[in-house]
């Protein structure tokens, strides 16, 4: 799979870039991390929102979480997410204590709940979306 | 901040439309004409400009002066989306009070209807655009989900409970002939509307819609007899809590305390609430937050209080966004120009007994994963 051109597409930063290729050549999250307090960011900004050092490394993530709350979407959708309705959209918590909001995806999301662990998807998958996404620990 | 001397003494809304039939400056233009004939002033009294509308970029409250033909010593615009329109009015005040200008025109409003307002979320911002409408995000509706079921997992409240905001605002709209929707709604019918964002249901979510509204901030010895109404205490803050996503609070909790204060009383004391309410969850955080009852006992409190215009808890009594429409930016105006007409005693058929105090508090800027800016003003009858 490839990316799916219709997807909106992310604006390419010097703050984003290395995260935007990791996800698309590996399938790996990578996430910002402070120099100077170690602090885990997402998404990349320019300067570390905590101690405001200007200097950040990148770290892959584990790619493992858990959902913390979600929304099933199911109107108000642009056309190419309307024809994946329902979305699942989650405030996730990965292993390394970052909070991102994405996608899981989910055959079944009448099953879903709170707490439930995710994974990012493999590569194979993941190069057809530009953040990273998720599908429901053990699934797949 | 409060002020003795200067405070609002006009206010105006134009007419509502779910398509557009006029410009963000026409729909202002008929909110401003209407806040000058309330004030007994005409356009040539107005030398200050403020405005907050997500829509008018590239135009500003500068391109509006060119447009109406003023030429205003002092401007502003707002950037705290629903939010902005008490920090205007807050600014406003203080422009008056230091001299910079006598007369403030303060606009609000958009030009819009649902199928462009779908659209134009997705370039919201940058962090939404860059890391939410890659996902499909669904809107606003797609994140308060979010907020929603966390709020209802975390403390326990129910739908039941928050659809009572729904309800008894659209019974206020009943009153209201500028609201879109007046159609009667009972609880069963908000509990079983169509799904939208799982929790969130149509009758969560606010229509978007074209219109506009306006005030007029000037000395108080201005104001028509027995029509002006003062700032008693205003706040503001932004990016609170720093780095949460999806957080069950807005900010409002942070300056709480010296707002009441400032203000010389409490939530005990006022005759109404005018909450910004983009869906009502939000509006549960807000009372919680500005303590009318303890945090996440929200359910309990709604299902023991009226909430319409003729209740003990008067909230949103023209119907507020969630059956007037929300005009963009205009949604964080609607709940000020209400309040003054409140406080005017000019609520007509919704008119809340013996209004002499009102809360107005506004919400908005979403970013990512949650409205980035709180605020919110007290307002006082002059006596």
């Amino acid at each position: 799979m490839s990316l799916n051109p219709a997807y909106p597409p992310v604006r390419r930063t010097p703050e984003n870039a290395p995260m935007l290729d990791a996800w698309q050549q590996r399938g790996e999250i990578l996430l910002q991390r402070c120099d100077s307090c170690g602090a885990h960011l997402f998404y990349p900004r320019a300067v570390c929102p905590s101690c405001w050092a200007e200097t950040t490394g990148w770290v892959p993530a584990c790619g493992t979480g858990r959902i913390v709350s979600f929304s099933v979407v199911h109107k108000g959708l642009p056309d190419v997410f309307m024809a994946e309705a329902p979305i699942l959209l989650a405030e996730i918590e990965l292993a390394e204590g970052v909070l991102m909001i994405a996608r899981v995806l989910c055959a079944d999301p009448g099953r879903v709940t709170s707490g439930m662990a995710v994974a990012a998807l493999p590569l194979a998958e993941a190069r057809a979306f530009p953040l990273p996404t998720f599908r429901l620990e053990g699934a797949g | 901040m409060r002020s003795e001397t200067v405070g609002l003494i006009g206010y105006g809304s134009s007419v509502y439309e779910k398509t557009a039939t006029r410009s963000e400056q026409g729909y202002m233009a008929l909110a401003a004409r209407a806040a000058l004939d309330s004030a007994g002033l005409s356009p040539r009294d107005i030398d200050g400009i403020s405005v907050s509308s997500t829509t008018l970029p590239p135009d500003n409250a500068v391109t509006l002066a060119e447009h109406f033909g003023l030429s205003p010593r002092w401007t502003s615009m707002g950037n705290a989306g629903g939010a902005g329109s008490v920090i205007n009015v807050m600014d406003a005040v203080q422009a008056v009070e230091s001299g910079r200008a006598s007369c403030v025109l303060c606009l609000a409003g958009a030009a819009q209807d649902t199928e462009f307002f779908k659209d134009r979320i997705n370039r919201f911002n940058r962090s939404v655009a860059d890391y939410l409408a890659p996902h499909g995000f669904g809107g606003m509706n797609g994140l308060f989900g979010i907020i929603m079921r966390k709020h209802m997992e975390t403390y326990g409240t129910r739908r039941e409970s928050l659809g009572r905001i729904s309800v008894d605002q659209r019974a206020n709209a009943g009153q209201n002939d500028n609201a879109l929707l007046r159609k009667p709604m009972t609880l069963e019918e908000y509990l079983n509307a169509p799904l939208i964002a799982d929790p969130i249901r149509l009758f969560d979510c606010v229509l978007p819609c074209a219109g506009a509204e306006a005030l007029i901030v000037a000395p108080l010895d201005r104001a028509q007899p027995g029509k002006g109404v003062r700032v008693v205490a205003a706040a503001e803050r932004h990016n609170h809590p720093v780095g949460e996503v999806s957080p069950l609070r807005g900010g409002w909790e942070t300056f709480r305390e010296g707002f009441y204060d400032e203000a010389g009383f409490g939530p005990e004391d006022v005759q109404f609430i005018q909450a910004y309410d983009d869906y009502p969850i939000m509006v549960a955080v807000q009372i919680e937050d500005l303590g009318f009852c303890p945090k996440g006992e929200i359910g309990g409190f709604l299902d023991a209080h009226s909430l319409r215009w003729d209740g003990d808890l008067p909230l949103n009594t023209g119907g507020g966004q969630l059956s007037c429409g929300q005009t963009g930016g205009g949604g964080g105006m609607i709940g000020i120009t209400e309040a003054v007409r409140q406080l005017r005693g000019e609520g007509g058929g919704r008119q809340v007994p013996g209004a002499r105090r009102g809360l107005v508090s506004g919400y908005g800027m979403v970013g990512y994963g949650h409205g980035l800016s709180a605020s919110a003003m007290m307002l006082e009858a002059v006596a």
